[in-house]
């Protein structure tokens, strides 16, 4: 029994039981007093069975299907702008590390940058570019770019000074020092910025789908809470939003192990 | 060597090495792109670049005109989300340091918790706002109240993550020997917390907020598109673009960046103070 509340995972599963058990409580109270208890709090078990079922809810999808159909658009805008803004996020950084003028105009701009709601922007992107393509791919790259980049800054200047001194010894030319040295040490800031910015690329390009009707999982979300089809849709989709983000995030730690194997060689050694 | 120590240096090397013109330029520069930018965007640059005109993109004069003008009715909605915002941040970040305290003093059933907290993190704004205007439906029969309280709690979500991560790093990443020592005085759990492990997360609390006060803003401008009850600033901005009354909309847009400002820069002079004691 000790061993088993040892492991790591343990208190994670019995935190989740928790908040199942909290959630489907919270469903019978509801479905007790509510006329319709599933705009409020739906049975888990009933949002898992709108999810399965063949019943279809527009003339000729069933709920899953919209859902991940809609998905599939959504994501993909997302990924475009958060791969656009991880390049242009990690090139500014590199620019404002190589020129100090740089850094000194850019740095203050990142900052305010990070207090301006973008997502309250997007429907005026939207004016602008006249595409809703277009403007889900900018917001999610807008998202992704700050993150990025303060990050990656913060990596390139946390190499230690030691270290520099050993290129000097070795008189490195600038080029080694960045390829050998800088870009290598800011790699774990570099994603940790990563991890910030994916969930909100995707919260992004929802939010820009819900501006203009045409198919995304936030047009589908806002249609289902106007009652337009099943409302069951629009549960699956938060579910499927909140998994999304988490994995999202999840999967860029994943990849900073690939990208790092020794940190992943040293967390191995701790564990035993 | 003596003949290298002699020679003059170069203005450029000068003005590099000298501290003071140094730390003027890092005031400088940016304040004078700034007034670049502007002096572009009045003279319609920026209007040309992003091939829009000035309908959908006004000027900055004529924004500014707009916001002088309907200063009242913009105070009103400024307040609403500042009011959103500042609540949900504190009982956010009080909770999530509630959290992270949990998590220190039993870290067998507290780190796994935090974990989920964090995974909470992830979830879009988007998929929270909605759910809590439906679970706050009955909380109150007046409609502000009631999508008041909806904002909040999306806010709050917000904030409780990154404030209980931030704040278990600070309650447990304690300089060596000091947790030794307090074995060596054979001080109680409690005690260990309120004199050691509380002081040393102050900074990290602050870390946190200078995330969540940003983050806290644009959570309450996004609930508020979903929310019941037509108010507050983001809110304005949609409401304004429907109408396609776009000045009006970007007066908003500005009076939503000058409060995640102002909010920014009360934290920081605060934390200046509170962090000055300490040293």
């Amino acid at each position: 029994m000790n061993r088993l509340l040892n492991k790591k995972w343990f208190s994670v599963v019995f935190w989740t039981l928790i908040l199942v058990v909290a959630w489907e409580t919270g469903a019978f109270l509801v479905a007790g007093t509510k006329r319709t208890p599933e705009n409020i709090l739906p049975h888990l078990y009933q949002i898992i069975g709108a999810a399965f079922s063949t019943n279809k809810v527009t003339s000729d999808q069933t709920a899953l299907q919209i859902v991940l159909i809609n998905a599939g658009q959504t994501l993909l805008r997302a990924a475009i702008g958060f791969l656009l803004g991880t390049v242009l996020g990690f090139g500014l950084a590199l620019l404002m590390k190589l020129s100090g003028i740089v850094e000194k105009i850019v740095f203050p701009y990142l900052m305010l940058i990070q207090m301006i709601p973008i997502l309250g922007m997007a429907p005026i992107i939207l004016s602008i570019t006249g595409s809703i393509n277009t403007s889900r791919i900018i917001i999610a790259a807008i998202l992704t770019f700050y993150p990025v980049a303060t990050n990656t800054l913060a990596g390139f200047n946390s190499v230690e000074k030691e270290k520099h001194e050993l290129m000097y010894i070795y008189a490195a030319n600038k080029f080694t020092v960045y390829t050998k040295l800088l870009i290598p040490g800011s790699v774990p800031y570099f994603f940790t910025g990563l991890k910030i910015s994916a969930p909100m690329a995707i919260t992004a390009s929802i939010l820009v789908d819900t501006l203009q009707g045409d198919g995304g999982l936030g047009c589908m979300l806002s249609q289902s809470l106007k009652h337009a089809m099943s409302i069951y849709v629009f549960w699956l989709i938060i579910f499927f939003s909140a998994f999304i983000g988490i994995f999202s995030s999840y999967l860029m730690g994943v990849l900073e192990l690939l990208f790092t194997p020794q940190k992943h060689a040293e967390r191995k050694k701790e564990g035993k | 060597m003596t003949q290298m120590l002699k020679r003059k240096k170069s203005i450029f090397r000068k003005i590099q090495e000298n501290r003071k013109i140094q730390s003027a330029l890092t005031f400088i520069l940016p304040v004078l792109f700034g007034i670049l930018f502007l002096i572009l965007w009045q003279c319609g640059a920026i209007n040309s670049l992003l091939h829009t005109d000035t309908f959908t993109l006004p000027l900055p004069s004529r924004i500014n005109s707009i916001l002088s003008q309907n200063i009242v009715k913009i105070m009103g909605n400024v307040k609403a989300t500042v009011t959103v915002a500042i609540s949900g941040l504190f009982l956010g970040s009080l909770i999530g340091y509630g959290i992270a305290v949990f998590a220190s003093v039993c870290p067998r059933w507290g780190k796994g918790g935090l974990s989920i907290v964090a995974a909470c993190n992830a979830i879009p704004i988007v998929a929270l706002a909605p759910v809590m205007t439906n679970w706050t439906r009955t909380f109150s029969k007046n409609a502000e109240i009631r999508s008041m309280a909806a904002k909040i709690l999306v806010v709050m979500i917000v904030c409780i993550a990154n404030m209980s991560i931030n704040a278990y790093r600070g309650l447990t990443e304690i300089k060596p020997y000091s947790e030794d020592m307090m074995a060596m005085y054979a001080a109680k759990p409690g005690v260990i917390l309120r004199k050691l492990r509380i002081p040393n997360s102050v900074p990290y609390i602050f870390t946190a907020l200078r995330v969540a006060v940003p983050s806290s803003v644009i959570s309450a401008v996004v609930s508020e598109y979903f929310a019941e009850y037509v108010t507050g600033v983001g809110r304005q901005i949609r409401e304004n673009i429907v109408q396609s009354q776009y000045s009006t909309a970007w007066a908003y847009i500005v009076a939503a960046c000058l409060i995640g400002i102002t909010l920014y820069a009360i934290l920081l002079i605060l934390e200046s103070i509170l962090l000055k004691k300490r040293v």
